[in-house]
């Protein structure tokens, strides 16, 4: 069984489930502020993480080309299938700029260019001023625009010239001699814009805040997330009986970067939060006392699933063979993530959308003092929020089983494609 | 050490021979002294019956010691022994402990983990190393009998009908 084809049931599930994240959207959006924050913060947060694994997707198979690597040769059809979502990525991601540059929402502080424009004024930031050079809505549309499309233009390049090299069995090997050229030359871009586009979307909800680790350490988020993500399609597919040649060789390599990447990002967490405790400088403890004292559940439990729970469980051998064990985590890891976005996002939108509710000056710090208290989509993921993120999920899975379908799920002619079958760890 | 052993032992030009003579061998059940070879081979733990190290749970035990090691320690250094203010922080700063944490866990587990290894190996100082042939280092894949367990005649047919290119005797 070379070929997927997505069955009946399975669209349908894939359909409720999107119908499921556009009820929660809708409800989310009826029972919102007049900023509709709520809908926004979640829809901002399901784009930018999927999107993200896709992103995270395109570049590990830019590595792998790179690297010379072989062992993902029998299942790199997954990979280039989840770099197909960039497409639909792309388009959320333009909704959420465009909306931006016409201000028909307001997650980001800075979109309030009365704040740095009269230098006279009495609420001049003279911190969103000395931004307002990166932080702008020209470039927040026009940098998705351009960076979004460049990724998009590479993942369809790259997945192009490894379908087509299906049907080219020559000994040249011509497509994956061109596929190095553009691998190579993705590297550098993915490296760069992801670590911008990283900034404003998400950085810059904290608008006055900034971290230098952070462009790494979210990026570390995407990319365990694709991991896992990985092993639970590659299971999941295993189990439809699909994927014959991929055994616990493969499951295991998976494993070992869940498990690295795992302890990666962790080692940027703690990078990130032990600089910035360390130098105790008000503007940027801020940042982690605000999500400490408020958010304890969002900001331990972040650490407990995405860092004690994959790095004790999958700390043995056998555990990243077992399918059992090794599923288990990649659950966890997706689910761990997407909570890690979340307590990115959200405080720092809650507390733009109050000062903006409730004006500026003391009233609006009041305001925001005042929903510190639990408040479910804000503090902890409600179901609306859950409802969403399955809406988005069924979105991704559709789009990529769909790019499944459309091609062998076993490249041939792949130079490393032996290499790949014989794979011994 | 222990008493010299008679040893009988065939070299084998290729992995792919070898590991076809190691699963004749246990087909015939012939007690096999040792495997030599100048790689790890892919595969031949298991066929050999080799069960697996149990060194990373002596690793992991290192490890929680040295855990333990640098955080009680300096919780008590800091809070009873000698507490001095850093930059404003409690005495008892968890942030602060977790680097030096980290690196005594990995050093603990390192040389916990090497002492342990040398020491089932009966590996130190002064240890003569007794080898079967140069070429087994280089590019020689060896499989080896104890002429107690396994007669010359046994071994010597054997060798040949799996295709080894030199069949030797040695005393180790």
């Amino acid at each position: 069984m070379n070929q997927y084809t997505i069955s009946g049931k399975q669209r349908i599930i894939f359909l409720a489930m999107i119908a499921i994240g556009v009820v929660s959207m809708a409800f989310t959006w009826m029972g919102d502020d007049e900023l509709h924050t709520r809908f926004w913060t979640n829809f901002l947060h399901n784009s930018v993480f999927f999107t993200g694994i896709a992103l995270m997707a395109t570049f590990f198979i830019a590595v792998c080309i790179t690297a010379w690597s072989g062992w993902h040769a029998v299942f790199k059809r997954i990979w280039e299938a989840f770099s197909m979502f960039l497409i639909p990525g792309f388009l959320l991601m333009m909704i959420i700029a465009l909306c931006t540059y016409f201000d028909i929402h307001h997650l980001y502080h800075w979109t309030d260019t009365s704040l740095y424009d009269d230098p006279t004024s009495d609420n001049y930031d003279a911190i969103l001023a000395s931004k307002a050079g990166f932080l702008n809505k020209n470039w927040y549309l026009f940098g998705t625009l351009i960076i979004v499309g460049l990724w998009v233009f590479f993942a369809v390049k790259l997945r192009g010239l490894s379908v087509s090299e299906d049907a080219d069995p020559g000994e040249d090997f011509k497509n994956h001699r061109t596929q190095r050229i553009y691998a190579a030359a993705f590297l550098p871009i993915a490296g760069f814009t992801s670590a911008a586009i990283i900034w404003q979307w998400i950085m810059s909800i904290d608008s006055h805040w900034y971290s230098t680790m952070f462009a790494w350490y979210t990026g570390a988020s995407w990319f365990v997330s694709m991991i896992a993500m990985t092993i639970m399609v590659l299971i999941y597919l295993k189990g439809k009986g699909y994927y014959e040649q991929v055994t616990g060789e493969h499951i295991h390599d998976l494993g070992k970067f869940l498990f690295a990447f795992s302890i990666f990002w962790t080692y940027l967490w703690f990078s990130q939060f032990m600089l910035i405790w360390y130098a105790n400088i008000g503007e940027e403890t801020i940042y982690f006392r605000l999500r400490r004292d408020h958010y304890p559940v969002l900001f331990y439990g972040n650490l407990v699933m995405n860092f004690v729970l994959p790095f004790l469980i999958l700390m043995r051998n056998d555990t990243k063979r077992k399918y059992g064990s090794v599923l288990f985590v990649a659950a966890l890891v997706v689910f761990g993530h997407w909570w890690d976005f979340f307590q990115m996002i959200k405080p720092g939108a809650l507390h733009t959308a109050h000062e903006v509710i409730g004006g500026h000056g003391d009233h609006g710090a009041e305001a925001a003092h005042h929903v510190m208290e639990f408040t479910s989509g804000f503090t902890l993921p409600g179901f609306l929020e859950i409802g969403t993120a399955i809406g988005f999920m069924g979105l991704f899975l559709f789009v990529i089983y769909g790019a499944l379908g459309r091609a062998a799920l076993v490249a041939k002619n792949d130079p490393y494609l032996e290499e790949s079958l014989h794979h011994h760890v | 050490m222990a008493a010299h052993k008679e040893v009988v032992f065939g070299l084998y030009d290729d992995e792919v021979d070898l590991m076809n003579a190691v699963k004749k061998a246990k087909a015939d059940h012939l007690e096999i002294m040792d495997v030599y070879s100048p790689f790890p081979v892919h595969g031949l733990d298991p066929i050999l019956g080799l069960s697996e190290s149990r060194l990373h749970i002596a690793g992991f035990v290192y490890g929680m010691l040295g855990t333990l090691t640098a955080f009680l320690g300096m919780t008590w250094i800091f809070t009873k022994d000698w507490p001095i203010v850093f930059g404003g922080k409690p005495y008892w700063s968890v942030p602060a402990f977790i680097p030096i944490t980290f690196e005594l866990t990995v050093l603990f587990a390192s040389i916990g983990m090497v002492v342990s290894f040398y020491t089932v190996c009966g590996l130190g100082p002064g240890v003569t190393n007794p080898y079967l042939d140069n070429r087994i280092t280089d590019d020689k894949f060896c499989i080896a009998f104890d002429q107690n367990d396994v007669s010359h005649g046994q071994a010597e047919s054997f060798f040949q009908s799996t295709g080894a290119s030199a069949v030797k005797t040695k005393t180790i």
